[in-house]
């Protein structure tokens, strides 16, 4: 067989599909990843097929580490990761169907954006014509069909950006992968990059989104995964697990001058279930209804002539919250 | 999509994505500075050779009298060995041919200089050598004065050759060949320690070494460390592949870079070496089996030290350390060609491919270098020991064409092995 | 501004507003409708802010020097400074090993008590020169490639991480900063090769019995020794931190060092053996090295084409390349991850 040097023969056809029929798209069975004696995933369980999803978590909680898995950069610890019901560790094969936006900065900045897309398109089998049509078509896609023939080195950061995405395009992906796309975006850069996702999930793909702020992920999605530590905390839709946080119990710390005469007047109030008295000076009360409480508490302590010092909600912080949610759906 | 149904073999397949990898990694490398910076000061290096080669080759060689016969010692006008020549006395100023009926006049000192020169054009074992001046075949001696090497023929040079060691033994009848053309033989034995030591030395060590030193060990670590590889390897294409058509591109570039070098280097000897026509054609074959090696060694040095720069972030680290080893076995190579230690190398594979070739084209070496050494009896000829540095019989002590065959094919196994095991520790890595 | 909403008492805390506590920070959204509702707060407080300079005395300059210099040798030896590469550590102690060769053999000389064995490896001004300057092996295997492992990872280290900025923002000027550069590099060098050399004299003194009057006698030579041994370090040095500033990778100046020492030593016996010329050992660090050291100890000379000062100049010329070069591009250098 004579090489196709000229790369002019025949079109490539979708690459070889891997053959598990009905398989979830995404598949983790008690995934952990840890490098020495740090976790970074601990017992990962999760299934998804179609949609937008956000994978929500600050600095360090196992995100990106959770893409890498996915994409076979790293291999798993313990439990089982499928992509398109086949392993991808060592198996590039299920990667025909994936796009992925990986959060490194660094990219090839002596390519224009139609080369860099092109040369990764002809990795699917395209030929030379194919890839450059392939690749025109994803840059128009993403709004960068102007600047196509220029080089990456001297493209703004969102540019930067949408070429990567384009270049996970490229392939038209059943599931598209992209870690932290909005990173360090400005607005307007951040707003058609959220369109260009919106429309993939639109057009029926399966989309992860990687973010460590809500607010970008609520613009784009309402379906969420949100991971601490390691640890899969929250999973489903958005307003679902707002409602489910209503219902934790609240505590609401007071430090005023005489605490025991405070309860008494605080007790009386229907949406508290529980007083404590760590010592003279502080109260601490428990409710269901923080809000309802919260907005009674000024009027309660001006209308008894109560002197406070601090009004404070000691686990309102993320970390409280966070155990929370991993105690419970542990 | 506007794909159509066609099925396209596994080949095209392949070949797009070797194509896409080879070509991203050419134009990669043709970005940088420091690729065009190696590459030229390679260049420059292999010129500044050559400026001495043709310096050398054109220069003029004193035309030294081997035998001294073209001294007059008796101070009568008549050189020593035109004397010799009609048996008049060399110390008495009164005996001389110019007292013989009819008188002969005296020759100028020049004609008794070069004036016996080799005359072993067959190079077969047995009878070479002719007494151009005559001054052994003189009427006056007896036949075993004129065959004092006892092979029943007089005036003639009998050589054997000592098939253990590849030396010949030089038996010659006395005044035979005995004051050889110094400039002919040195300028023979230099362009051939020339082509040697350059295609030795430089192209194939030189270039074959630092070149994918330079080039090859960051090929897949630097797109590891940078973060780049993840664009890649994110693509259906298996990590194997990845290596192999990486290093497929950087073998574009260093190849194409190391023909070129050898087509010039050929060309410019090829015309300023001495010959009989314009151009020195037997040394094609010379220039083609250090192609053959520059080839070989840049491939295995690149999958060696890619393959170096997989296993650790600071390959480098033990890059350097080989890169020492193989110079000190190339100046083993030199001196004792037939060395176990050789073995352990890359470099001795490839000399011995050199060496090979240069047996093929240039069969008569051994017996050129021992020419020189003996040049008359009153050796060594310049050039002749430079020769005798750079020229090295190949070492498996097998045929020539054998040894050419078995060299590369243990050296396509080094670079066979240093991909397997290259892309299984790729495959191993995670990549952060 | 959004971190307070949930600390505000007429905020109503929901679910949404803790997840806005733990997610919603700096978007940098200004036009963004959810975040200006959600923003409920009224007050806001600014508090004065001073600046208060430090008052403490600043270490003399020799001081800071003394840090950058001791914080690159101790990485040789232990953890919590430079972190060296273990295989550069391990290769340093081999070649320092390897280099206590002859020393070895002079203490077994002794113990055997061979004067032919003695006058193979015992001290001797040839075995001097030969412990600094001999080709093979010390300045294939051990020397150059300890330079080389060093200064692969020094400037070009700092200029492809931008860790320089962390000298930089520092009372150190780039002159220090370079100069120890310099020197932790030529002392790590020097503790190889002159502290081996130092165990191979006192291993003749042990070995011996040596008296005063044979140390007079040898001193010169010795510290003849010393010379030329900084004379190699000196100019592997340079040459090796030019490269090293010239590059951000981690590989080209290690490489580019024994490109240059081995290339051009290589180029130089060629055109020796075959053109009888002994020109191009002029451009030879290690060949100039080499001819100067005999000239100094005093062997025979094996470059006879020119005087050794020729060497010596070149030598001048060679160092003098390599630190205008180190000096224009540290000088230069940006503080900045390149």
């Amino acid at each position: 067989m004579i090489p196709d040097i000229t790369q002019q023969g025949k079109p490539a056809q979708t690459a070889p599909q891997p053959s598990v029929p009905n398989a979830p798209v995404v598949y983790f069975q008690g995934v952990s990843k840890s490098y020495g004696r740090i976790h970074a995933l601990s017992n990962i369980t999760l299934g998804l097929t179609g949609g937008v999803t956000g994978i929500l978590g600050m600095n360090g909680a196992g995100k990106s580490t959770l893409f890498k898995l996915l994409m076979g950069k790293l291999r798993p610890s313990a439990g089982e990761v499928k992509l398109f019901g086949t392993n991808p560790w060592k198996n590039p094969a299920p990667y025909a169907k994936v796009g992925f936006v990986p959060e490194h900065e660094k990219m090839h900045d002596w390519m224009t954006a139609l080369d860099f897309v092109s040369t990764f398109a002809r990795l699917h089998g395209m030929t030379r014509q194919e890839a450059e049509r392939e690749a025109m078509r994803v840059l128009d896609f993403v709004g960068l069909a102007d600047v196509a023939h220029k080089e990456i080195g001297r493209f703004s950061k969102g540019m930067r950006q949408r070429t990567k995405i384009a270049h996970a395009l490229v392939n038209d992906p059943e599931l598209i992968i992209l870690d932290e796309p909005l990173q360090g975006c400005d607005p307007l850069a951040r707003t058609t990059i959220m369109n260009v996702i919106r429309e993939l999930g639109k057009l029926g793909r399966t989309v992860l989104v990687s973010s460590h702020i809500l607010n970008e992920i609520e613009r784009i999605t309402e379906q969420i995964v949100i991971l601490h530590h390691g640890k899969l905390v929250a999973l489903g839709n958005l307003h679902a697990i707002r409602e489910r946080l209503d219902q934790i119990p609240h505590t609401i710390r007071i430090v005023g001058e005489d605490a025991r005469n405070m309860a008494k007047d605080i007790l009386d109030h229907p949406a508290v279930f529980g007083l404590r008295f760590p010592n003279e000076t502080e109260l601490l009360i428990q409710t269901y209804h923080f809000g309802e409480l919260h907005a009674e508490l000024p009027r309660l302590i001006v209308e008894n002539n109560h002197r406070v010092h601090l009004i404070d909600n000691p686990d309102d912080d993320l970390e409280s919250l966070l155990n929370y949610l991993a105690g419970g759906s542990a | 999509m506007s794909r159509t149904d066609e099925v396209p073999s596994l080949w095209s397949g392949l070949d797009r994505k070797a194509m896409a990898v080879a070509e991203f990694t050419v134009r990669q490398q043709r970005k940088r500075l420091s690729t065009w910076v190696v590459l030229l000061v390679g260049i420059a290096a292999m010129g500044v050779l050559t400026m001495f080669y043709i310096d050398s080759m054109t220069r003029d060689y004193e035309a030294v009298d081997n035998d001294g016969d073209s001294y007059d010692w008796d101070m009568d006008g008549y050189p020593n060995g035109q004397e010799r020549l009609y048996g008049t006395d060399l110390l008495d100023a009164d005996s001389h041919p110019g007292l013989l009926s009819p008188p002969i006049p005296p020759d100028d000192a020049s004609v008794w200089v070069n004036e016996d020169d080799f005359d072993w054009d067959a190079l077969n074992e047995g009878s070479v050598g002719y007494d151009d001046n005559g001054d052994c075949n003189v009427e006056e001696r007896t036949d075993s004065q004129k065959d004092r090497n006892g092979n029943g023929i007089p005036c003639d040079i009998q050589l054997d050759l000592n098939r253990y060691s590849g030396t010949y033994l030089i038996s010659t009848d006395g005044n035979v060949d005995e004051d050889p053309d110094d400039e002919a033989y040195a300028l023979e034995a230099i362009h051939r320690s020339f082509v040697l030591a350059i295609g030795k030395l430089g192209v194939v060590f030189l270039i074959g070494i630092f070149v994918p030193l330079f080039m090859a060990t960051g090929l897949i670590r630097q797109e590891m460390t940078s973060g780049t590889m993840h664009f890649m390897l994110a693509k259906p294409i298996a990590r194997g592949e990845v290596f192999l058509y990486r290093i497929l591109g950087f073998l574009a570039i260093a190849w194409t870079y190391v023909t070129l070098l050898i087509v010039l280097l050929a060309i410019v000897t090829g015309l300023a070496g001495p010959s009989e026509g314009v151009f020195r054609f037997a040394d094609l074959g010379v220039w083609l089996s250090v192609w053959l090696a520059a080839l070989l060694a840049v491939m295995v040095y690149s999958m060696l030290f890619c393959m170096l720069g997989v296993l650790w972030k600071h390959g480098m680290v033990l890059a350097l350390p080989i890169a020492a080893w193989e110079l000190g076995m190339i100046l083993t190579t030199l001196g004792a060609p037939d060395a176990a230690i050789l073995r352990f190398s890359v470099i001795g594979w490839a000399m011995n491919i050199v060496d090979a070739g240069a047996a093929l084209a240039w069969s008569d070496t051994p017996l050129l270098i021992q020419m020189g050494m003996w040049g008359g009896g009153n050796g060594p000829l310049e050039g002749a020991e430079a020769l005798d540095i750079f020229a090295s019989t190949p070492g498996l002590n097998l045929s020539a064409l054998a040894t050419v065959v078995i060299s590369s094919l243990v050296m396509l196994g080094q670079a066979a092995a240093c991909w397997l095991l290259g892309s299984t520790l790729f495959k191993g890595k995670e990549i952060e | 501004m959004r971190e307070e909403v949930a600390l505000q008492p007429e905020a109503p805390v929901t679910g949404q507003g803790r997840m806005d506590v733990a997610w919603g920070a700096n978007t940098g959204d200004e036009t963004d409708q959810e975040l200006s509702q959600a923003n409920t707060a009224q007050g806001g407080e600014i508090f004065e802010q001073h600046y208060t300079p430090w008052r403490g005395t600043l270490n003399p300059r020799w001081m800071r020097n003394w840090a950058i210099l001791r914080h690159h040798l101790l990485g040789i030896f232990r953890k919590g400074h430079r972190p060296w590469t273990m295989p550069t550590r391990i290769f340093i102690l081999i070649a320092f090993l390897a280099s206590l060769s002859d020393a070895g053999m002079t203490l077994l000389s002794g113990l055997v008590g061979s004067s032919e064995f003695h006058g193979l490896f015992g001290v001797s001004r040839d075995n001097l020169y030969g412990h600094v300057l001999g080709f093979f092996p010390r300045n294939v295997l051990y020397y150059p490639i300890i330079a080389a492992l060093l200064v692969g990872s020094v400037i070009s280290e700092d200029r492809e991480h931008g860790t320089s900025a962390l000298y930089f923002s520092r009372p150190v000027s780039r002159f220090d900063y370079v100069s120890m550069k310099f020197v932790s590099v030529a002392l790590i060098q020097a503790m190889v090769v002159l502290g081996s050399y130092l165990l191979y004299f006192l291993a003749e003194v042990v070995a011996y019995g040596r008296g005063w009057a044979w140390m007079v006698d040898v001193f010169p030579m010795f510290l003849a020794g010393i010379l030329a041994g900084l004379l190699l370090i000196f100019t592997y040095t340079s040459i090796g931190l030019s490269l090293s500033s010239v590059s951000t990778g981690r590989f080209f100046p290690g490489i580019g060092l024994l490109a240059i020492v081995f290339g051009t030593k290589t180029l130089a016996s060629i055109v020796k053996n075959l053109f009888e010329r002994e020109i191009l050992y002029l451009v030879s660090p290690y060949d100039c090295v080499a001819h100067v050291g005999q000239a100094v100890i005093g062997t025979q000379t094996t470059y006879d084409q020119y005087s050794w000062t020729y060497s010596l100049l070149a030598l001048v010329a060679m160092n003098a390349l390599a630190l205008y070069v180190l000096a224009t591009r540290v000088a230069s250098m940006e503080v900045t991850r390149e």
